[in-house]
């Protein structure tokens, strides 16, 4: 009897501990949006990558006290990245408020059949590559079948999209797991990875390796990134609070993008300070990604915005990648035109 | 004699499986758990019944999976009875490496593997040297502690006779010890699948390891939750197919019929 007792114990610790996973869980999800301060109280925003210069209008929000002045006590800005942080799981079961995601990601979690919605988008160019050295380049689609690529396993869907898009087969090119390590590339164990155009080629050269890229809008994948994904109950119920949000967003993006070396500096030395990140890397990263953030229509129209061609573009984009979707079930912009029609001033730049 | 120890083993399994499903589903329902990411077990039967692609997706990677771990566990254990008795023929390797083998230990799996996968490649080698880690170190210390535990009347009666250390070892400290390694053998089984996972995960891009985490990453939380079980279910499965195993080679070295470790 004695075997069965000590069994049951196992499960049953092992019930407690699953148990125990769970409560942690729910338990994040209940302040969101409750707390005392600011009038709209405190909210969480779960970013989609660590906290680099990527969020720099967030931090110029944050510390100049945009969030603050629109009414907020307090914009938790949580650092992704890793398994289990993505923004839509997140927005699902409460864990945050708000999300900046990409619609490589939102769009299975819309088709699944969570109640989500695109209301901007910080890039308005598609910023991922696949990033290899200039001595073993890769720089059309034609060159990947028979090379290693690292892929991150948040960056499914658009690696898939591409092989798609380009009629290659998966079991032609060899995927490895791949967490974020650029040296894997300079230690031979790949031929590539996909990853932000913005950040690897300029921690490489920082290096002293040339690397090369073949961006995925080049290779038929068009696609905006870092776009603020909320529920659609927020848009119906909660609209003037996404507003007061997107306004201060506005506010730090437009700071961001006029001052790249600050933008580094609150990256490296407050924000991202546990992340040993390099001023000057950071500097050069923020002017690459500018271009990717301000394009001729968003000099017209305001930061964040999507003019109806790039929408098409994007689902697109997506139907490539075998996401069949239509625009009204992924994207609403009218928070944002809103938002502009209502102080047209925003949309100049600082 | 077969047909009962299975009985007697595999009986309180059906009520194991009752209990962790109806706990499953309160969970999620008392902490409110969206059904979007938690998904509940009718949701994952759906998932598994719908379609033939989900099956191929779900028991593809199991079978990669449970390769890795059988890998895994093998060559962990051989390792550990290998080196358990060499430690206990020679004490001074003992004493001069059994803190090394603990403060290696002591080195997070995670932190190792891309070092691993340096030396080893991210193959079939790389999976054993990853699986048989996690396995090694409890077996290790289990089937130490087992061939000590030799009765020293027992120990000095082969001696007496003439019989060497190797004598002693086969068949002194050797039955004695049987115990131990199943007790070791059945802590390995999860610990193994969960090597498996890490491999999989950070080295192989196969597997239950790496295809759990892409469905999280494309919203596919029924393949996720269908990854759990079958993963879970061969975990149960293979702990009671070592409990069966026990029974029956413990009744045969011990003197109590049919004593359970």
């Amino acid at each position: 009897m004695a075997t069965f007792d000590r069994r049951a114990f196992l499960r049953t610790t092992g019930l407690a501990g699953l148990a125990l996973g769970l409560a942690a869980c729910g338990d994040s999800g209940s302040p969101a949006g409750s707390s005392s301060g600011g009038g709209l109280g405190a909210v969480k925003l779960q970013l989609s990558w660590k906290k680099n210069v990527e969020f720099a209008g967030e931090y110029f929000a944050d510390s100049k006290g945009y969030y603050k002045a629109a009414g907020f006590s307090q914009v938790e800005l949580l650092s992704g990245g890793g398994s289990g942080t993505s923004v839509e799981s997140g927005l699902a079961t409460g864990r945050c408020w708000a999300g900046l995601s990409a619609p490589t990601i939102t769009a299975p979690a819309v088709l699944q059949g969570a109640p989500l919605k695109i209301v901007g988008a910080t890039f308005q160019k598609n910023p991922f590559a696949v990033i290899s050295l200039s001595k073993n380049p890769i720089e059309s689609a034609k060159d990947l079948p028979g090379k290693k690529i690292g892929v991150q396993d948040s960056n499914e869907l658009v690696w898939n999209a591409l092989l798609k898009a380009n009629g290659i087969d998966e079991g032609s090119v060899t995927r490895v797991p791949f967490q974020s390590d650029p040296s894997m590339l300079t230690s031979g164990q790949l031929d590539g990875y996909v990853g932000f155009v913005t950040s690897g080629p300029v921690r490489l050269r920082m290096e002293g390796h040339d690397a090369t890229h073949l961006l995925l809008a080049d290779a038929g994948l068009p696609l905006v990134a870092e776009t603020f994904t909320v529920t659609q109950e927020t848009i119906d119920n909660e609209r003037d609070k996404l507003k007061a949000f997107l306004t201060a967003e506005i506010k730090g993006w437009k700071d961001a993008v006029a001052d790249p070396a600050r933008s580094a500096e609150l990256a490296a030395t407050v924000y991202g300070k546990d992340q040993n990140l390099d001023v000057k890397e950071q500097t050069e990263e923020a002017k690459m990604q500018n271009e990717l953030v301000v394009t001729p229509d968003v000099k017209a129209n305001g930061l964040f915005t999507m003019t109806p061609e790039l929408i098409e573009q994007n689902i697109a984009s997506l139907a490539k990648a075998g996401l069949t979707i239509r625009a009204e079930q992924l994207f609403d912009l009218s928070v944002l035109d809103e938002i502009y029609k209502a102080d047209p001033s925003l949309k100049k730049p600082a | 004699m077969i047909g009962r120890t299975i009985l007697r083993v595999v009986g309180p399994l059906a009520p194991c499986v009752v209990i962790v499903v109806a706990a499953w589903w309160l969970a999620l329902e008392a902490f409110g758990i969206s059904p979007l990411v938690g998904k509940r077990p009718p949701q994952v039967w759906e998932y598994l019944t719908a379609s033939q692609a989900h099956r191929e997706a779900v028991f593809g990677a199991l079978g990669i999976t449970v390769r890795d771990a059988a890998i895994g566990f093998a060559s962990g254990m051989v390792a550990a009875v290998t080196v358990a008795v060499t430690f206990v023929l020679f004490r001074t390797v003992e004493q001069t490496f059994m803190p090394v083998a603990m403060l290696l230990r002591s080195v997070p799996l995670v932190v190792m593997t891309p070092l691993i996968t340096l030396i080893f490649g991210r193959d079939l080698p790389g999976v054993a040297v990853i699986g048989g880690i996690v396995v090694f170190f409890p077996a290790l210390v289990n089937i130490v502690f087992g061939l000590r535990s030799a009765s020293p009347q027992a120990t000095d009666l082969v001696l007496a006779y003439g019989g060497t250390r190797m004598t002693v070892l086969r068949k002194v400290a050797v039955p004695t010890a049987m115990p131990s390694v199943f007790a070791a053998a059945r802590i390995s089984v999860p610990a193994s699948i969960i090597g498996a996972l890490i491999a999989e995960w950070l080295a192989t891009g196969e597997g239950i390891g790496a295809e759990i985490l892409r469905a999280i990453g494309g919203f596919r939380y029924d393949e996720v939750w269908a990854d759990i079980v079958v993963v879970t279910a061969v975990s149960i499965l293979a702990y009671a197919v070592v409990g069966v195993v026990e029974s029956l080679v413990l009744a045969r070295f011990s003197d109590r019929p049919g004593a359970g470790g």
